[in-house]
């Protein structure tokens, strides 16, 4: 399969991420589609290691997923945080950016 | 068409298919479980580009630390079928056609890119490293120690920032 | 296997990190082993490590500039000073929480530790010389800054703002690796002098592909300094924030960002036509200097206000940024326009030097003025007022001349410095930036930088006109007064006025040929 195939593979992801970000008002929904983003870089980076032949997107990669991992438990506990507050977890990032 | 095409089609079809689930399933274990299932099927392209290592840690750590952490989240909070999912207001039609856009702009830059099936353009030795968790540990620990120390110091951020944001009380 | 060496000089870019993680980890531990009740001397702890981190900055910024730390970081000046900045703000901010916080019962050791880890993240990212590195520094930054965004229990306001800010940050981390990730595609290197290397090579092969990645890591960047259109997030954030911290994000936060995007901008623009990156910067600049006075205009809310002035003065910054990429060779006759670069003897100079003094001198007098006036309005808010909607309210600081004519002086000096009128330090700020933006022929968008810091004098002197003009309300607050409030207060404004009229040796140290490493 050529390196196309997995480009357009991870576009795809990627697309559904920041389609799932901009549309979805359940935090944790929103989580879940940076989430898909994440791996769509993943997948854009293992390709790219392959295609060049060396280990260094791999590496990017392993520190990618450490990465999101860090950015998940906080964004997780954040979503805690919410529910605490406002008893819900449903948030609309577009009707709140308020002038 | 060879096994390997096949393979891809296979994986890559049912992982966008799970992420569509992801995305527009209105329960929350529901969409937690598609990301599981594309999470899988993700690891299996990574076998097919070779990279095992990545392929196992993919497993490993989204299917299994990350997954069981947000439904964790999802039970504790008893997160339950919260009204439609999709709200076409004006902006999130505008967000719609905007990552059409951002998709077909991509697809527009990689259309130019080499379509030929990938070959092996490093040498021999090269080969026989490439994506062994040996060699990845290696060159780790040697080449890229600084990232490996600044992580270090993100995860101890993260936990701090964690246990500091989910306190019931300051 | 290559086993690697590193000799002291590797480790003298990261010597003040180590200091701040040191500390920030002793202030972790003496929550779990001191639980007195007067925590005061969390905050001295903190603020003495911000000095000396500081001070080894300093020490550092006189090395030559060079790569460090298997070409992962470089020891530049330019790097150091920032540093330094983020050390100089951080103390300021960790003193203002002080006050801030024990008003409040909600002094904790987390707190001022987290703060430590966003210095040593701003730090390392001001250094970083290699995509990895500097995403992962980035994110250290990040993560740090959500935990103290939502710091506060009080309402929904601080996790809203907590989450707002998480999903935007982590939205713009994603651009910025997935162009990281292009690119890598493109030139098979991640640390920025290959990639700059390659670039050439990559370019004349698929030129969109490049195009796509810079693209991104633009747009990833851009969110973090808060540029229009993608500083949506700015004044929800900024106003759901502790105080304190919105001052340290005002200031240091994007005074970091800046520095890493233009440090990975001078790597990425190599074998690319000039024009693109030039034209790119100034329609950001002009966008953002003009939308963040506009936005800022009709604010009575002061602490929303300030949020929307930090968007403009990013703008003014990013004026310098447009000078740096602007074409060196323009053909004469060249119409004067404010996108286009028509020097005024004809030839441009290089304006490197002008323009590194001009971003530095300004992120120094941004970062003193910001931490100042957030920090008066910080000590003039009640824990009362929490629950309530007009905390910051324009009416507030009605009379405040009269009832407390100290801190009305001291808030109409960081007014007086936001809007650029000497003798302050802002005013010399926009001075270096404008003349080095005019010296590489951007003539036009120096003006419309200096009629929107005009709209901006309006809003400014709205706030002076109101605590000097107006009568008190029967409600007035009185300020919180802390010992490490006021020490915070009186040291910005002797900075505000002292570098406004003494900038001296500073600029000399500024201007130093061999600032940015590589350029």
């Amino acid at each position: 399969m050529g390196l196309i195939g997995y480009l357009l593979l991870a576009a795809g992801l990627f697309s559904l991420g920041v389609f799932g970000l901009v549309t979805r008002k359940n935090a944790v929904g929103v989580m879940v589609a940076v989430e898909l983003m994440a791996n769509a870089v993943n997948l854009n980076l293992v390709a790219f290691s392959r295609f060049h032949g060396g280990n260094t997107g791999q590496v990017f990669a392993l520190f990618s997923i450490a990465i999101t991992v860090a950015e998940v438990v906080v964004g997780l506990a954040l979503v805690i945080l919410l529910f605490r507050a406002r008893g819900d977890v449903t948030l609309d990032l577009a009707s709140e950016l308020k002038e | 068409m060879n096994a390997e095409q096949v393979l891809f089609w296979l994986f890559s079809v049912c992982t966008l298919v799970a992420a569509s689930g992801v995305i527009f399933a209105r329960n929350p274990v529901a969409s937690a479980m598609s990301l599981v299932a594309t999470f899988f099927f993700l690891s299996g392209i990574y076998v097919l580009l070779w990279a095992h290592t990545i392929a196992a840690l993919q497993v490993l750590v989204y299917a299994g630390a990350i997954m069981v952490l947000f439904l964790f989240v999802i039970m504790l909070l008893s997160l339950t079928d919260s009204g439609p999912v999709l709200h076409f207001t004006p902006s999130r039609i505008a967000g719609g056609v905007a990552v059409i856009a951002l998709f077909v702009s991509l697809t527009a830059v990689f259309r130019k890119l080499p379509t030929a099936e990938l070959t092996w353009v490093g040498d021999a030795a090269k080969l026989k490293n490439f994506g062994t968790i040996q060699h990845l540990g290696e060159v780790m620990y040697t080449q890229w120690l600084f990232p490996f120390e600044a992580v270090s110091l993100l995860l101890l951020v993260a936990i701090l920032g964690a246990v500091v944001v989910a306190k019931p009380r300051i | 296997m290559i086993i690697p060496h590193f000799t002291l000089n590797d480790f003298l870019p990261v010597m003040p990190v180590g200091v701040l993680m040191a500390a920030a980890i002793v202030l972790m531990l003496s929550e779990v082993f001191l639980t007195s009740t007067t925590r005061t001397y969390q905050a001295i702890i903190a603020a003495l490590a911000s000095i000396v981190a500081g001070g080894i900055a300093v020490n550092n910024a006189f090395e030559p500039a060079r790569l460090v730390l298997q070409g992962y970081a470089v020891l530049d000046p330019f790097s150091s000073w920032t540093t330094a900045m983020v050390c100089l703000g951080t103390f300021l901010a960790v003193l203002l929480s002080a006050g801030f916080l024990k008003h409040r019962n909600a002094e904790r050791g987390e707190f001022y530790a987290l703060m430590l880890f966003a210095a040593a993240g701003m730090s390392l990212l001001s250094l970083s010389a290699e995509f990895i590195t500097l995403f992962i520094n980035l994110e250290v930054l990040s993560v740090a800054t959500y935990a103290l965004t939502a710091f506060l229990r009080r309402g929904p306001r601080p996790s809203e703002a907590g989450f707002k800010y998480f999903i935007l940050g982590a939205f713009a981390a994603a651009l910025l690796l997935y162009g990281a990730a292009l690119i890598y595609g493109a030139t098979g290197a991640t640390k920025l002098v290959e990639v700059s290397a390659a670039l050439p090579a990559a370019f004349a092969k698929s030129p969109a592909l490049v195009y796509a990645g810079l693209g991104l890591v633009l747009a990833g960047f851009a969110f973090k300094v808060a540029a229009v259109p993608f500083h949506m997030w700015t004044p929800d954030v900024y106003e759901g924030a502790p105080t304190p911290v919105t001052a340290l994000m005002s200031a240091g936060v994007k005074a970091a960002a800046f520095v890493a995007m233009v440090r990975t901008f001078l790597f990425l623009v190599k074998g690319i036509d000039p024009v693109i990156p030039f034209t790119v910067f100034s329609l950001l600049a002009l966008l953002t200097m003009v939308g963040g006075n506009l936005l800022a205009l009709p604010q009575r809310n002061v602490k929303r206000m300030l949020a929307y002035s930090s968007i403009a003065h990013a703008g003014y910054m990013l004026l310098g940024v447009a000078a740096l990429f602007a074409p060196k060779l323009v053909e004469a006759g060249a119409k004067v326009g404010v996108l286009t670069a028509t020097p005024l003897t004809g030839t441009a100079q290089d304006v490197s030097v002008a323009v590194y003094k001009g971003l530095l001198f300004y992120i120094l007098g941004y970062t003193v003025t910001s931490l100042g006036a957030f920090g008066t309005i910080s000590a003039l808010e009640r824990r009362e007022d929490e629950t309530r909607g007009n905390t910051w309210d324009l009416e507030r600081f009605a009379g405040l001349a009269q009832r407390k004519p100290g801190w009305a002086a001291a808030m109409a000096l960081f007014m007086l410095s936001l809007g650029g009128v000497p003798p302050t330090v802002g005013f010399l700020g926009k001075l270096f930036l404008f003349s080095a933006a005019v010296d590489a022929g951007l003539l036009g968008l120096a003006i419309v930088g200096v009629l929107s810091s005009v709209i901006g004098v309006y809003f400014y002197l709205r706030v002076v006109v109101y605590m000097f003009m107006r009568p008190a309300p029967i409600d007035a607050p009185a300020p919180f007064r802390h010992w490490t409030t006021e020490l915070a207060l009186v040291t910005s404004a002797v900075l505000v006025v002292g570098l406004g009229i003494l900038p001296g040796t500073i600029t000399e140290w500024f201007s130093r040929v061999g600032m940015v490493f590589g350029h």
